[in-house]
């Protein structure tokens, strides 16, 4: 099964992998239009920089930051639809931009953004198609349409043209034909985007059961914490293009896992002593997380909870207060605010090399 | 299995792979082309018809200009009679159907909206994909070429260009349909260029038009002053177009034919090498852009 140079351990391996896309910079205007032909001002951006990042077999990274972080670019390197401009980017222990077909078989993409399908065909037709580029055997094809479509709840939108589906079953479809070929290696870009919260978890119980029965290995973009909370047992965090950090999500979470955040909106025009109320609430083993002018996220052990509840009552004049069960969006917020404050990633804080 | 067996074995599945992806994609090309009845019939059977028409009309003004009676048909430049001339420009409607044209790949749109990524991490050659078309393309122009023949031979009778042998036919058919490749390969390799550029649609027009006119769709090359005839033997669309209804009617044989099957054999190796040289090179400059 391994072929080539791939090590058995990892799928996937980025060693300083660095990207930067010139562009030249467009002048408004006719006078523009004439400096720019004159002398062009190129602007070098770079999209990513030292990424380093080792994924083996069997392994569901997610990978979130905010726009513009550089996971679509690390996407595009990884898959070898773009060259990395420094580093090595490795997928089956191959230069994933010179891969050969036989590494591209056991590869698969989803992009929210654009179909993998023909737009022009229904998607069982382009299914076929895909049939004949990945030469899947037929006993297979037809057990693996059937199943999915079942699974994700669209056997009756087979035959219908690609571009007159929701979005949601368009979505759904190319997840399908993502898997139909049963690839080792699937990476989904935002691929809920813009999808119900029904469609999200038919989506994530999806991946979730191929990653476990099929070994799937696959690396996730989403804006939504709670589909990576749900199907990834890694996260990967881009900061400015840079890894702000790297490493188990279960041991990031039992750090917050017990854990309640705490919204408590207050009038306004009552300024909060913060310092004083990080003072009384400390006896409840709470701290407070963020505020804003009418707000504050206290974080607290969820035990303690019934305790502190009141307590907040009497300190604040509470106008409303809701409990979150999982602060991750929390901890995602503390890693950029660390690796703002530190300018440097803090990757690493994984050991290397260690599997999940 | 050993090494060198194992990339025997992996070509042979790729080759295979590249076949049967070939068929299916002709047949999805063909779907495409006919959804459209009317579409279909201005495209494949009006076009291509009013430029001969047109030439018609300018060549039996300058023939009757240049005769001494008055009546073209007594008139004769550089070696063709004005029947001879009808005749050309009848083979001229036939043989520019069968050429492979620019508005059949819209390759360059492709690169530029970036639509071309999801192909990039799949296992085949995109090329093949590209190909599909040209056969399709070739398929449908030679039935559709062959069915207007048939038409004005019905019509005309020997006023129409009847080839003076099977034999003609072969030749000229297969000296048209390589050229049609070289032709192919070049609109590849301008619509490549939209890796770098913006402008490949005013490249592909002024490409057209020179490949026109050095292919003799203007004028026979034969017709034309000595330093550029011989010029333009040495070129694929000469051997595309002109030499081919020569050859036809009868006024070019066997001997040039073959001179012509080897001219145009290298340059179409000479293309294909710089197709594959464009997307190699294009492919490093793409950043697969809105995904
Ligand atoms: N083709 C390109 N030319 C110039 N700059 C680019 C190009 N593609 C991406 N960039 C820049 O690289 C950076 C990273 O972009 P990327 O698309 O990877 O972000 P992202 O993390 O996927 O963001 P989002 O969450 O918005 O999808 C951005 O600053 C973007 O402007
Ligand atoms: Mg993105």
């Amino acid at each position: 099964m391994n072929a080539g140079g791939e090590t058995d351990a990892y799928v996937l391996e980025a060693h300083g992998v660095g990207k930067s896309f010139t562009t030249f910079e467009r002048q408004p205007g006719f006078l523009g239009v004439l400096k720019n032909f004159v002398a062009r001002k190129s602007v070098v951006v770079d999209a990513l920089s030292g990424i380093d990042l080792t994924v083996r077999r069997g392994e569901t990274v997610g990978l979130i930051g905010a726009n513009g972080a550089g996971k679509t670019t690390l996407v595009k390197i990884l898959t070898g639809i773009v060259p990395a401009t420094t580093g090595a980017a490795r997928l089956f222990g191959r230069d994933s931009f010179h891969l050969r077909n036989q590494e591209k078989a056991r590869l698969a993409l989803v992009m929210g953004q654009k179909s993998q399908l023909w737009w022009d065909l229904p998607p069982i037709d382009s299914f076929k198609l895909l049939k004949e580029i990945y030469s899947i055997e037929t006993v297979d094809f037809d057990r693996r349409v059937a199943e999915y479509t079942k699974m994700l709840d669209v056997e009756d939108r087979l035959k219908i043209q690609l571009r007159q589906l929701s979005l949601g079953q368009r979505m759904k479809m190319e997840i399908i034909g993502a898997f139909l070929h049963d690839p080792d290696v699937v990476f989904l870009d935002e691929p809920t985007i813009g999808l119900d919260l029904v469609s999200r978890e038919v989506i994530r119980q999806f991946l979730v059961r191929l990653a476990e029965e099929r070994g799937v290995t696959f690396m996730l973009t989403s804006h939504d914490l709670e589909d990576i909370e749900e199907t990834c047992k890694r996260i990967v965090v881009l900061d400015g293009g840079r890894m702000a950090f790297d490493g188990d999500l279960a041991a990031l979470s039992a750090q917050v896992m017990g854990k309640r955040a705490i919204e408590v909106h207050v009038d306004p025009h009552t300024p909060i002593d913060e310092s004083a109320l990080s003072r009384d609430i400390a006896a409840f083993g709470a701290v407070v997380a963020g505020r804003s002018v009418a707000a504050v996220t206290v974080v607290v052990d969820a035990a303690r909870l019934p305790e502190l509840v009141p307590a907040l009552f009497q300190l604040l004049q509470v106008r409303d207060l809701s409990v979150e069960r999982q602060p991750l969006e929390l901890l995602v917020r503390e890693i950029y605010r660390r690796s703002d404050r530190e300018g440097s990633s803090i990757a690493g804080s994984r050991p290397e090399g260690a599997s999940v | 299995m050993t090494r060198a067996e194992a990339k025997v074995s992996s070509w042979e599945s790729d080759a295979r792979t590249d076949l049967a992806l070939l068929v299916k994609t002709v047949g999805y090309e063909f779907r495409k082309r006919i959804q459209f009845r009317t579409g279909f019939f201005v495209r494949e059977v009006l076009n291509g018809m009013v430029q001969p028409l047109v030439m018609l009309f300018v060549f039996a003004a300058i023939y009757r200009s240049a005769s001494a009676s008055g009546d073209a048909a007594d008139a004769t430049l550089g070696s063709w009679q004005y029947s001879e001339i009808v005749r050309y420009v009848a083979g001229l409607l036939i043989v520019m159907k069968l050429v492979f044209n620019a508005r059949g790949l819209d390759l360059s749109a492709e690169i530029f909206e970036g639509r071309i990524t999801k192909y990039l991490t799949m296992p085949f050659r995109y090329f093949v994909l590209i190909q599909g078309r040209f056969v399709q393309f070739t398929i449908m122009q030679v039935v559709v070429a062959t069915l207007v023949w048939c038409l004005a031979y019905a019509l005309m009778g020997d006023r129409w260009l009847v080839p003076v042998s099977w034999l003609a036919t072969g030749q000229a058919l297969t000296l048209v349909l390589l050229g049609s490749y070289c032709c192919f390969l070049l609109t590849v390799i301008l619509n490549t260029l939209a890796f770098w550029l913006d402008v490949v649609w005013s490249l592909l027009v002024m490409a057209w038009f020179v490949i026109s006119f050095v292919g003799g769709a203007i004028m026979p090359v034969s017709q034309m002053p000595v330093w550029a005839s011989s010029a333009f033997s040495w070129l694929f669309p000469y051997w595309m177009i002109s030499a081919p209804i020569e050859i036809l009617m009868g006024r070019l044989g066997t001997d040039a034919f073959l001179r012509g099957l080897a001219i145009v054999t290298v340059q179409l190796v000479l293309l294909d090498a710089l197709r594959r040289f464009t997307w190699r090179r294009g492919l490093a400059h793409y950043v697969g852009a809105g995904m």
